[in-house]
């Protein structure tokens, strides 16, 4: 037997651990373009804004790959897929075989198709080189312009701040974080963002990037200028679906995954940002990139290509991010588009919080906390668990609200709640 | 694998199991000493209103599939490989709340100044976890699942 | 198995303990560990039904009760309530004994009499009754009803606190803390504890302050001077001590409780020859009493009748398996006893009106058939002893010697020697350096602590330090057992000053003065050493320092607070259970300091808790600018 795992963050990890606790000494090859991998993508806006040291952004030790057995081909690209020969060329055009396959290429920032956006102090933050190649210009940096009012761009401009540049971020849409939290808790974060002086603007999006070589400004399509010597790309991504399409691997907006995570194709799995999956909220086929979801479903497939028999039971969209001391954390559904949805919400503007939640009939679907967020997990088990929570509607948001309020829904529960840690509640209550 | 399991029907909701959580994890470990520590040392079990006369002590409940250790993207979270207890590694954890928007217990308390999250760490300096000994009840058991069920149907 | 508590003889009984599968104090104080945080604190609030409420003593949960009383206003009202439960018990012993004496005074009662006359007429003086041409039952009459009538007094001030110096009475007043009357300030303390009354935490306080003033200069030193008035004053006697006081060939019966005006009356039934004869009858050689707890105090000082143990030996006493039978009354009686002697052939009875136990046999006990009572239990007993199992008994051989029966009348009395009765050499010693000043070292022993081995370690790291000791109940017990209380021990324990005070007047330098209702002799002779000169004007000026290593009851708390109140410096072993409130504890180990002159600490370990003192009376001698200590150590 041997293993193969494109792709070496969170899924291609997670995977190989998996892997090992079922199998301890057939081959597993792990092939990256990245030359250090075993770093953690979600730290790296903490190491570009300085506040974790150099050493904690790699989860884990050097000695990983040596550690589970593997032969780690770092550095190399995957160039291509033979499903029927069961093997895959890599850039020095040798050919690997394998018995079974993980694709777990993740994803690739969005580069916007604008003017300018090969110049010199462009960078989008995706991997640790990214980092490297930002802090090693930040001297001659003063003003920084990020394009984008998502979670990178967000993070990427709270970096920035934080190393006492004057950041500057453009949003096209309306409102920040708008993937992933309504308006309301936007405009808190936003008060915050900006109380703490990055200045935000809503309604821009950048023409073009001015300079010579380097650059000196963005054009923004209000007719004004913004100067500037750092442009952060920070648009979201797109998953890397290229080499299993082209291998005839069955893609939509990503590969395709079933609920054991296999693709189209036997022996060939998928996981990660990559992989396209059922959505537990939207109850339809969708990619959340994001860590925990990469890690479960790098879990999951490494598991299977044992010949284990796990499920998946699908994705949550799922994002906790903190600025300036005020947290958010947000699952699911949190913009509803239809009026099947209600929403209970609950604020205090004095102390900053704001709390929602998103129903469908009786079940929730989503869910926002700003600035309280604990007990938000308990909240997330009822999503994946599709409780019917009529009963205690009144006080999920209250502070009160703990697990001890849904210990009841779990009792009668039939359908949820399978794993081992709920039968204590299950049999004592 | 033994952990702490809470029989329900037993438990009064008293609150001598938070204390001695914040007890064993305080400077002194002395009740009144500790009270007096600055910062307070913090529990990390709760014990949680039901229904009417129904309560429950809550903690970690470390997971088989710990969604936390799988949510954690610093490594602090992580599963003990002898024990398979989910432990916390202060030193690694960066406060990005991942844990605490996982775990379906409420278990995790977050340290907003210190950015970093604390847990049940099943007492790695006793015999006995600090508050199944203060357990008045005995709601509180140490055990496996299998002898956890057990004691509850007899 | 319980946790060894260090002392060897109730090692041994534990172990026979353990084997029979009989559960002791400190199994079940085992069982009971980790202590409720929420109780041992005090902010666990059960006033009223919207609870039981706790705080969170670690900040993150509740800050309030359900009425919004945060843990200031909780641990106050916890305390007062605990300090009027302890005035209470006090100051109806004293009711008895007045009754008692009223009873007697009208002729209802035939089997008492009045043992101090001399007493009798001072204490009438005292409560302004004019004793001229009067007989004593007359004024054993009106003194006995003028004393009962201050229980239901309801304005004015109690008669006993004029005995307080000036400055004392003074401060009382300025603090609105004088009582009123006896049973008017322990309602009342229950009254404004109840939930939305009281809630300022000094101001609830004060009823606490209130209730345990009733107790100290009310019902309990009422209970001393009838007590003394009714069975005789002490006067200084050898007797021993240890529940190696048992003995094989005789009937053995423990006294344990607290009045004496059951277990006196069962000394004298005692010596009945009827009795006696029946006792050989049955084949022993006698009737052996000794006591238990406070009752063996009372009876040890007026009758040298032996002390066979403290509060926490009462089970121990029984598993010797060599006990006849226990006659008991009130406070301090463990409900475990009846399960203990089960093992053996003991019989348990309960005698006071005011309480049973399951499984104790009850003869009730009136004052008006005394004696008959007396020895119709006597009879029992003795009946009892064809039934002891000779396999079973093991009576550890340890016992020692003490010297009891200090009053206040006569402690200085003997200080001075028959022609100088007064207190002027006491005050003399601790004037010329001799004696650092006194220390009263009381109260239980309790497993929590060393189970009475703090009270010894404490008294000797004082006697060492020249500081004279005086003891009452458990504690006193606890240091007899240790052999602090015979003249002897100055010279194994006692620093050079104080050795040479002992040595002449042949005293030993822990002074036994009686039962936990006798802590108003310390009281009392605080008044002489003011009223004599030299070492201060007010109680609070004497170099003088209070303790109690191991509390456990609400008396102590009530005897505690009517000491700092009274000017003196108290520490105690485990604090109160108020820590939960920063604001109540800085308020009574602090802030109180000013107002009343004295204040609590808490200290666990009695050596340090000893040294406590020790500073404290220091600063008072400074405060006095007396002589450096003639033979000082450092």
């Amino acid at each position: 037997m041997q293993y193969v795992i494109i792709g070496s963050s969170a899924a291609g990890i997670n995977a190989i651990e998996a892997i090992r606790t079922k199998d301890k000494t057939s081959k597993i090859i792990i092939i990256s373009d990245e030359k250090n991998p075993l770093y953690s993508r979600c730290l790296i806006s903490y190491l570009l804004a300085g506040t974790i040291d150099g050493k904690k952004i790699w989860y884990k030790p050097d000695s990983f790959f040596k550690d589970n057995k593997v032969e780690a081909l770092l550095g190399i690209k995957a160039e291509k897929i033979n499903i029927k020969k069961k093997e895959i060329a890599i850039g020095n055009k040798e050919k690997i075989k394998f018995d079974k396959l993980l694709i777990a290429t993740g994803a690739s920032p969005k580069l916007e198709d604008i003017p300018g956006i090969d110049k010199k102090g462009v960078f989008p933050l995706r991997t640790i080189e990214h980092t490297t190649e930002i802090q090693s210009m930040l001297d001659k940096v003063k003003s920084v312009a990020v394009l984008g009012g998502g979670l990178i761009g967000l993070r990427a401009a709270y970096a920035l701040k934080n190393r006492g540049k004057n950041v500057s971020v453009f949003v096209k849409s309306g409102s920040i974080l708008s993937q992933i939290i309504d308006k309301d808790a936007a405009g808190i974060m936003q008060k915050r963002i900006e109380e703490r002086g990055i200045k935000i603007f809503t309604g821009v999006a950048a023409k073009e990037i001015t300079g010579a070589k380097s650059v000196d400004g963005v054009a923004l399509d209000n007719g004004s200028k913004h100067d500037c010597e750092l442009v952060i790309i920070g648009k979201g991504v797109s998953p890397n679906v290229e080499i299993a399409k082209d291998a005839g691997i069955k893609t939509s907006w990503g590969i395709l995954a079933n609920e054991r995570l296999r693709t189209g194709v036997e022996d060939i799995f998928t996981a990660g940002d990559v992989s396209e999956t059922n959505d537990i909220a939207l109850e339809e086929s969708s990619i959340n990139a994001i860590w925990p979801a990469a890690c479960e479903q790098g879990r999951i497939a490494g598991l299977n290509m044992t010949g284990e028999n796990e499920t998946y039971e699908g994705s949550l969209a799922m994002n906790s991010i903190e600025f300036f001391g005020l947290p958010v954390i947000s699952v699911g559904i949190t913009k509803p588009k239809s009026d099947r949805y209600k929403e209970i919400v609950k604020k205090d503007a004095g102390k900053n919080i704001y709390k929602k939640i998103v129903l469908k009939d009786g079940i929730i679907v989503g869910v926002i906390f700003v600035n309280s967020i604990e007990n938000i997990g308990i909240i997330g088990t009822l999503i994946k668990n599709k409780a019917d929570v009529t009963s205690i509607k009144d006080i999920m948001l209250e502070d009160y609200f703990d697990y001890g309020k849904i210990a009841p829904l779990i009792k009668k529960s039939k359908r949820g709640f399978k794993e081992p840690e709920f039968k204590e509640t299950i049999m004592t209550l | 694998m033994k952990k702490i399991y809470c029989n329900i029907k037993k438990c009064l909701g008293c609150g001598s199991c938070e204390i001695a959580c914040a007890i064993e994890h305080s400077k002194s470990r002395e009740l009144n000493k500790s009270i007096a520590e600055s910062p307070l040392p913090v529990k990390r079990r709760k014990a949680e209103f039901v229904e009417e006369s129904v309560s429950i002590s809550t903690g970690c409940h470390h997971c088989e599939n710990a969604a936390c250790v799988t949510a954690c993207m610093s490594g602090a979270m992580y599963k003990d490989k002898k024990t398979a207890l989910t432990q916390h590694d202060k030193d690694r954890c960066v406060g990005c709340w991942m844990c605490i928007m996982t775990c379906p217990f409420g278990a995790v308390t977050r340290l907003r100044e210190e950015k970093i999250v604390l847990k049940c760490d099943l007492c790695p300096d006793r015999d006995k976890p600090a508050c199944v000994e203060a357990c008045q009840t005995k709601s509180l058991f140490l055990g496996t699942l299998k002898e956890f069920t057990k004691i509850c149907s007899t | 198995m319980a946790k060894p508590t260090g002392n060897p003889i109730n090692d041994k009984l534990l172990e026979i303990a353990a084997q029979n599968n009989i559960s002791t104090v400190w199994d079940r104080f085992m069982e009971q560990e980790p202590h409720c945080g929420f109780g041992t604190l005090g902010v666990c609030c059960k006033i009223c039904n919207l609870g039981p409420c706790r705080i969170d003593p670690f900040g993150e949960g509740a800050q309030k009760g359900a009425c919004g009383a945060d843990a200031d206003t909780i641990s106050s009202r916890n305390l007062v309530r605990n300090a009027a439960a302890g005035a209470a018990c006090h100051s109806d012993h004293g009711r008895d004994l007045a009754w008692t004496l009223l009873e007697l005074g009208r002729g209802h009662v035939k089997d008492y009499s009045i043992k101090d006359p001399a007493k009798l007429k001072k204490l009438a003086v005292e409560f302004s009754i004019k004793i001229d041409g009067k007989g004593d039952l007359k004024i054993a009459e009106e003194l006995g009803e003028v004393i009962l009538k201050e229980y239901g007094q309801q304005e004015g001030e109690l008669t006993l606190t004029k005995r307080a110096p000036k400055k004392q009475r003074d401060n009382w007043k300025k603090t609105n803390v004088n009582p009123r009357g006896i049973d008017i300030e322990v309602v009342q303390a229950m009254s404004r504890t109840h939930i939305g009354c009281d809630n300022e935490y000094k101001h609830v306080l004060e009823s606490a302050i209130r209730a345990s003033l009733v107790d100290g200069w009310g019902g309990s030193m009422i209970a001393t001077d009838l007590s003394d008035i009714l069975f005789g004053s002490p006067e200084p006697i050898r007797a021993e001590v240890n529940l190696g006081v048992l003995k094989e060939d005789e009937v053995n019966i423990l006294l344990h409780g607290h009045e004496p005006i059951l277990s006196d009356i069962m000394v004298t039934a005692s010596q009945d020859k009827e009795l006696v004869e029946l006792a050989k009858k049955y084949g022993a050689k006698g009737i052996n009493l000794s006591g238990i707890c406070c009752t063996a105090a009372e009876v040890l000082m007026r009758h040298g009748v032996p002390m066979a143990g403290s509060f926490l030996q009462q089970e121990l006493a029984i598993i010797t398996g060599a006990v006849e039978a226990m006659i008991v009354d009130i406070q301090c009686i463990m409900p475990s006893l009846p399960e203990v002697a089960k093992s053996f052939h003991t019989k348990l009875i309960s005698t006071s009106p005011k309480a049973k136990f399951v499984g104790m046999e009850h003869i009730e006990f009136h004052e008006k058939d005394a004696l008959e009572t007396a020895k119709k239990i006597l009879r029992i007993a003795i009946e009892n002893y064809k039934n002891r199992n000779r396999s079973k008994v093991n009576i550890p051989k340890e016992k020692m010697t003490l010297v009891a029966g200090f009053t206040m009348e006569n402690i200085f009395y003997n200080l001075g020697g028959s022609f100088r009765p007064s207190y002027r050499p006491l005050n003399d010693a601790i004037i010329s350096g001799r004696i650092r000043g006194v220390a009263g070292v009381i109260g239980c022993d309790n497993p929590k602590n060393e189970s009475g081995l703090c009270h010894a370690e404490m008294v000797k790291e004082l006697i060492k330090n020249d500081v004279l000791v005086v003891q009452t109940g458990c504690s006193g017990s606890a240091c007899a057992k240790a052999g602090l209380l015979t003249p002897e021990a100055a010279f194994k324990f006692a620093g050079d000053g104080l050795k040479e005070i002992c040595e002449t007047v042949g005293i030993p330098p822990v002074l036994h003065t009686g039962s936990c209702v006798d802590n108003t002799r310390i009281l009392t002779a605080c008044c002489e050493m003011v009223k004599e000169g030299g070492i201060g004007n007010s109680i609070d000026e004497l170099p003088v320092a209070g303790a109690a290593p191991e509390w456990m009851s609400e008396k102590a708390i009530a005897i505690g607070w009517y000491f700092v109140a009274s000017g003196i410096f108290v520490v105690i072993g485990t604090p109160l259970r108020v820590m939960g409130s920063k604001n109540v504890t800085n308020y009574i180990c602090n802030e109180i300091e000013p107002l009343y002159g004295g204040k609590w600490a808490f200290e666990g370990d009695p050596i340090k808790a000893a040294h406590l003192m020790v500073e404290h009376i220091d600063k008072k001698r400074e405060a006095l600018k007396l002589k450096p200590l003639i033979c000082a150590k450092v």
